[in-house]
């Protein structure tokens, strides 16, 4: 801790307070509460809520001031792509274990940013939007210990420390899970961690495989192994690992582990229950962040370090991409509760960030960001009514409630706006990233482009059904029908704190609608990046013209 | 510098000896302090009687119960203290060795020497005084002394009469007990010191008859007599085996020159390092001793087959004897493994050593079987006793890394670095755990996982340093436990990947190429992943489950501190500057012994 805190001098850049922050602060709160006598514990854990949300907000603003501070990122690449140097607010070395070569090295570029700037919005929103969860001081702490980690994974370029992190973001979903969910969330806690744990693990043996093969740079690599983690150094590496099939293998190992986080069809089993049995600020930051992690880690590590293997796996991604989008959307038509939908749905849209990436264009790999992005404030949305509807109702099933906007106009009209946007309708931010990726994908194959855009039809199919049994279709003009789980209950409208929360998705999801360039600037600036210079080396040494 | 001086009077002796030095004088402080009294005896033949102070009835102050303890802790402290400054004031003036016939040297060059202290011996030595130490302290707690003591009352109930009498018992045992450690430490040093198998043997049965007595000291309870007979008898039979292999060594050293030159001594011109490199072609006679060498330090380290006695033996003993078998024990056995293997027996860069095969196939089943038998039992104090064994079967399978002749110097340098840093973090963390367990234990049980039922309720400070304990075993990073983990599967990917073609066009062509070596190291990675499963569910059930008692862990104050002591090690000597010393001290080990 000494060491980081002085960096041989410096003290923290920005970056590093960002991330560090939420973990220690976090920690510090949860053992405030268990410290904390009896008595007071009542006062205390408004206190702990206040302080947790506080600490959210500043966080976000410090977020949003990194961005504006240097132009928005738009000018920011100088040198070439992904080395060391070129990222922005990159920090010192400073050696965690020398003796294989861990070192602190954090840094972002326009990869990271958007995702760092989500996960500080989603944070403060989710929290707002389960203000009063039971157990509250726990629940708020816990949601920063997971801003903490999920930081943490974005912006760390040492494999070792984003494999530490990685997994440390299991950690604070399983409790989340398993002490606040629904009726089934043991099982669903413990699938969630053993099927991702497991699948981190094939990542984790290509990552080692990758180090053991890393090329020895002085005061970086191990004292005792010489071989080091470190993301910019290893780009450099060219021919990093001589054998084509060993590369081959990591590739793909890092392929599974990061599909299964995405996740992608045939490993996304562990979503739908992991999403209906979590509870609503879970689900949110599941969706909005941590799906987006896998197509993160893909990107930043497995892209990056193999460009060649991902061109030759470009087959492979389509179909892993078609089969998401198409999957998903056809067994959301046949479902019954609303949360494992919205699940199925997200599925389906991380399908076309396959298809995006698999384009090979500077415009379908920012459409792939920009579909990391704009789902990441939808879905949160789009769990937010789901968390309510369930909240006020009682129930999840689509078809018991119905006559939504009779009773709940406003859950029914922010019901409306998120299901909209999800299902791409312009003017929102959804439309943005699917249309960017449907034009790339005719620039690189021509008219096979119908197949995936034809499946976008599911899409708004199970959104309006699903729309029209609940908010319309009551049969009576002034009442809806309640479901049983109701009992004499009367039906109310949602909170102000839930209200809030979504209003500021919706409005950022209108606004991201409108004025896409705000993110779509640096993303595409990267993916240029990306493609002009990885890419085309790789396809000149496949032997392919570009 | 050769100096050739009578021992005694030398003065390098007292500073490369000056740990022992301090173990002999802690256990004559020992017998004669509690002894201090009023005895007389008459000169003859006159009524004149003078104090001779030992005996009679003893002084209050001297035969305060407490005191053994204290002056234990003390001399171990110490002990400990002197072995460390060997690192603080540098390698080349800290290697002394002494020979049989008296002659003392310092920077050990080539000739016939029997005890060596170099870098080596004295990180174990360190080691070994730290793991008595934490086991001592815990004993403190576990076997009160109390001033206090008073035979009960005729009228009092019987079970404070049973509390009075055990009181008493305590009292009476204290000597015993820390004489006894102390004997263990000494005996313990003399190993980590001695170049000569005679005087390793010496060393080896001094520290194991004292550990046979202390895991059965606590003789209430019905399962210490159990355990130390099983394991007196499995430890006994297991010394045979090991003087009869050192005997069979013996002739066979001379046997080429009439016996004259027949000889123990490991190192030095006619030491045995050297005629085995000598051997051309592998003798029978040679093979039989070292194979039977390889039984008795197997037992001493628990691999399977001959790990039987363990989990026996670490479940009927009292937790901090467990804690001491567990480390110290354990770290005994490895110092003499690596001495017979590296220094005697090791392979040339290129040429493979004939028990390699053997070592190879002991360490795959020694963690596999560590693991399976980990898994299925309820008992914490059996669990842990088979995670030993589990990871004495990970450090095996480094050596085996080691004999395959296929790794660089630098290579075999950082495989025992592995070893030497993976016993000695394994003395923070397994001794923290069983301390843990000596407190439940205290209060009854120990003996069935209930005992550790909602733990994080009655204790969250204790059930949070046990789960950091369990995943320090288990090897998460960023505690230690994972760094020597990752250290030994670095020494083993290095070594034997270098024998991969790289001109396989496909990974299948890459692994079929490859020394079978490789595999050991995805067998201790498919091990640490299943042995997550128990250690998490120790965690699971201190949290998760609810308490069947209602009594809070005792006080124990000597305990809980040494169990935050132990914490705080654990953590910092995962990342960060005190991580780095370790390591450090450990290549300067690991550099002293490949020197020989």
């Amino acid at each position: 801790m000494y060491c980081i805190l002085t960096h041989g001098g410096e003290f923290l850049n920005e970056l590093e307070i960002l991330t560090l922050t939420p973990l220690f602060a976090g920690l510090l709160l949860l053992l405030i509460y268990e410290v904390v006598p009896s008595s007071t514990k009542k006062q205390a854990v408004d206190l702990i809520k206040y302080a947790n949300m506080g600490i959210a907000v500043l966080l976000f603003g410090l977020a949003t001031q990194i961005g504006l501070e240097n132009d928005w990122l738009s000018t920011w690449s100088s040198g070439s792509f992904g080395a060391q140097g070129s990222y922005l607010l990159e920090s010192e070395y400073t050696s965690l274990i020398s003796s294989i070569g861990v070192n602190w090295h954090v840094g972002i570029d326009a990869l990271s940013y958007p995702m760092i700037w989500l996960t500080t919005l989603l944070i403060p929103i989710s929290m707002l939007v389960q203000w009063d969860a039971d157990k509250g001081a726990q629940f708020h702490s816990l949601i920063l210990l997971m801003e903490g980690a999920l930081l943490g994974v974005f912006a760390v370029l040492d494999l070792f420390l984003f494999y530490v992190y990685w997994e440390l973001t299991l950690v604070p979903m399983f409790f989340l899970i398993l002490v606040w969910g629904g009726e089934d969330r043991r099982y669903a806690a413990m699938k969630f961690f053993i099927y991702t744990f497991a699948a981190s693990i094939l990542m984790l043996i290509g990552i080692l495989i990758v180090y053991f093969h890393s090329a020895p740079v002085s005061g970086i690599s191990g004292t005792l192994t010489h071989h080091h983690f470190d993301i910019p150094l290893l780009m450099q590496q060219s021919s990093l690992i001589g054998s084509a099939g060993l590369r081959t293998v990591v590739f793909l190992l890092m392929l599974v582990g990061f599909a299964t986080k995405m996740p992608s069809v045939p490993v996304h089993t562990w979503l739908p229950d992991a999403h209906v049995q979590a509870p609503t600020a879970g689900s949110m930051l599941l969706a909005g962040v941590m799906l987006k992690m896998g197509a993160y880690g893909f990107l930043r590590v497995a892209v990056s370090l193999f460009p060649q293997e991902t061109i030759t796996m470009i087959p492979l991604l389509i179909f892993l991409g078609m089969a998401s989008l198409f999957y998903g959307a056809w067994v959301c038509l046949g479902q019954t509760n609303l949360k494992r939908m919205v699940a199925y749905s997200s599925v389906s849209h991380m399908g076309l960030i396959f298809l995006g990436i698999a384009t090979m264009q500077p415009l379908g790999i920012a459409g792939a960001l920009f579909m990391m992005f704009a789902h990441g404030i939808i879905s949160p949305l789009l769990f937010a009514v789901c968390g309510s509807f369930k909240h006020h109702y009682h129930t999840l099933e689509i078809g018991s409630m119905r006559g939504l906007a009779h009773h709940s106009p406003f859950m029914a009209g922010h019901m409306m706006l998120g299901w909209m946007a999800s299902l791409g309708l312009p003017l929102m931010a959804g439309f943005v990233a699917e249309v960017a990726i449907m034009i790339a994908f005719w620039m690189t194959f021509g008219w096979w482009v119908l197949i995936p855009a034809l499946t976008l039809i599911l899409t708004a199919a199970y959104y309006l059904w699903s729309m029209q049994r609940t908010i319309f279709e009551s049969g009576d003009p002034h009442h809806g029908i309640l479901p049983d789980t109701m009992h004499d209950e009367k039906p109310r409208d949602i909170t102000w704190h839930e209200n809030a929360g979504m209003f500021i998705l919706g409005g950022l999801t209108i606004l991201f609608g409108i004025l896409p360039a705000l993110f779509f600037e640096m993303m595409s600036n990267w993916s240029t990046g990306l493609v002009s210079e990885i890419m085309i080396d790789a396809l000149t040494t496949l032997g392919v013209t570009p | 510098m050769n100096i050739e001086s009578p021992l005694l009077a030398h003065p390098l002796l007292v500073e490369s000896l000056r740990p022992e030095m301090t173990i002999i004088v802690g256990i004559l402080l020992l017998i004669i302090v509690p002894n201090l009294g009023n005895a007389t005896v008459r000169i003859p033949m006159t009524q004149f009687r003078i104090p001779v102070f030992l005996g009679g009835e003893r002084f209050r102050a001297t035969s305060d119960p407490l005191i053994p303890g204290v002056i234990s802790m003390f001399t171990l402290i110490l002990a400990m203290a002197s072995s460390l400054m060997t690192f603080v004031e540098g390698a080349a003036l800290s290697t002394v060795c002494i020979s049989a016939n008296g002659a003392i040297q310092q920077g050990c060059t080539g000739s016939d020497y029997i005890l060596r202290s170099d870098a080596f011996s004295r990180i174990f030595t360190s080691i070994f005084s730290f793991a008595l130490l934490i086991g001592t302290a815990a004993m403190i707690n576990r076997m009160p002394a109390r001033v206090d003591a008073k035979a009960p009352h005729p009228d009092s109930s019987d079970s404070l009469k049973a509390r009075a009498i055990r009181v008493l018992l305590n009292n009476r045992r204290q000597g015993d007990f820390h004489l006894l450690i102390l004997f263990v430490a000494l005996g313990m040093n003399i190993v980590a010191l001695s170049t000569n198998l005679f005087l390793l043997f010496v060393g080896l049965e001094l520290a194991s008859l004292a550990i046979y007595v202390l895991v059965a000291f606590m003789k209430e309870e019905t399962t210490s007599g159990e355990a130390a007979t099983k394991y007196f008898l499995t430890g006994s039979v297991a010394s045979a085996v090991t003087l009869y292999g050192m005997s069979l060594l013996y002739i066979w050293s001379g046997s080429a020159s009439d016996y004259a030159s027949a000889t123990l001594n490991l190192t030095g011109p006619q030491g045995l390092a050297a005629t085995w490199a000598a051997m051309e072609t592998l003798e029978p006679l040679a093979a039989i001793g070292f194979g039977m060498l390889l039984v008795g330090f197997g037992f001493k380290v628990s691999a399977v087959p001959f790990h039987f006695a363990a989990p026996d033996a670490y479940s009927g003993t009292s937790s901090p004897m467990a804690s001491i078998l567990a480390t110290a024990s354990k770290a005994m056995g490895f110092t003499a493994l690596l001495r017979v293997l590296v220094v005697m027996a090791g392979p040339e860069l290129g040429s493979q050593a004939f028990w390699l095969p053997l070592l190879g196939l002991l360490s795959v089943v020694t963690m596999t079987w560590g693991n399976l038998a980990a898994l299925s039992t309820e008992n914490p104090k059996r669990m842990l006793a088979y995670s030993s064994v589990a990871h004495a079967g990970y450090l095996l399978a480094a050596l085996a890394a080691l004999g395959s002749g296929l790794a660089s110097e630098s290579t075999n340098e950082v495989l025992i670095t592995a070893i030497v840093f993976h016993l000695l973090v394994l003395a923070f963390f397994k001794s923290g755990a069983f301390l843990i367990l000596t407190m439940t234990e205290i209060r009854g049980d120990s003996s069935s996982m209930e005992s550790l039922y909602g733990l994080g309720r009655r204790d969250p400070i204790i059930a949070v340093s046990m789960f950091v304990f369990m995943l320090a075993l288990a090897g998460v990073p960023p505690l230690s436990g994972f760094l020597s983990k990752f250290l030994v599967i670095d020494g083993i990917i290095s070594a034997s990947t270098g024998s991969g073609s790289i001109s396989a066009a496909g990974a299948m062509d890459w692994l079929s190429s490859v020394h079978w070596v490789f595999w050991l190291a995805v067998s201790m990675a498919l091990n640490s992943a299943l042995s997550l499963f128990y250690y998490l569910r120790v965690g699971q059930v201190m949290f998760f489950e609810k308490s069947k008692s209602i009594l809070p862990l005792p006080d124990a104050p000597m305990i809980r501190i040494t169990v935050i002591l132990c914490l705080i090690l654990t953590v910092i000597s995962g990342l960060g500057p005190f991580s780095q010393t370790l390591v450090d001290m450990a290549t300067m080990a690991a550099q002293h012994l490949l020197k020989v």
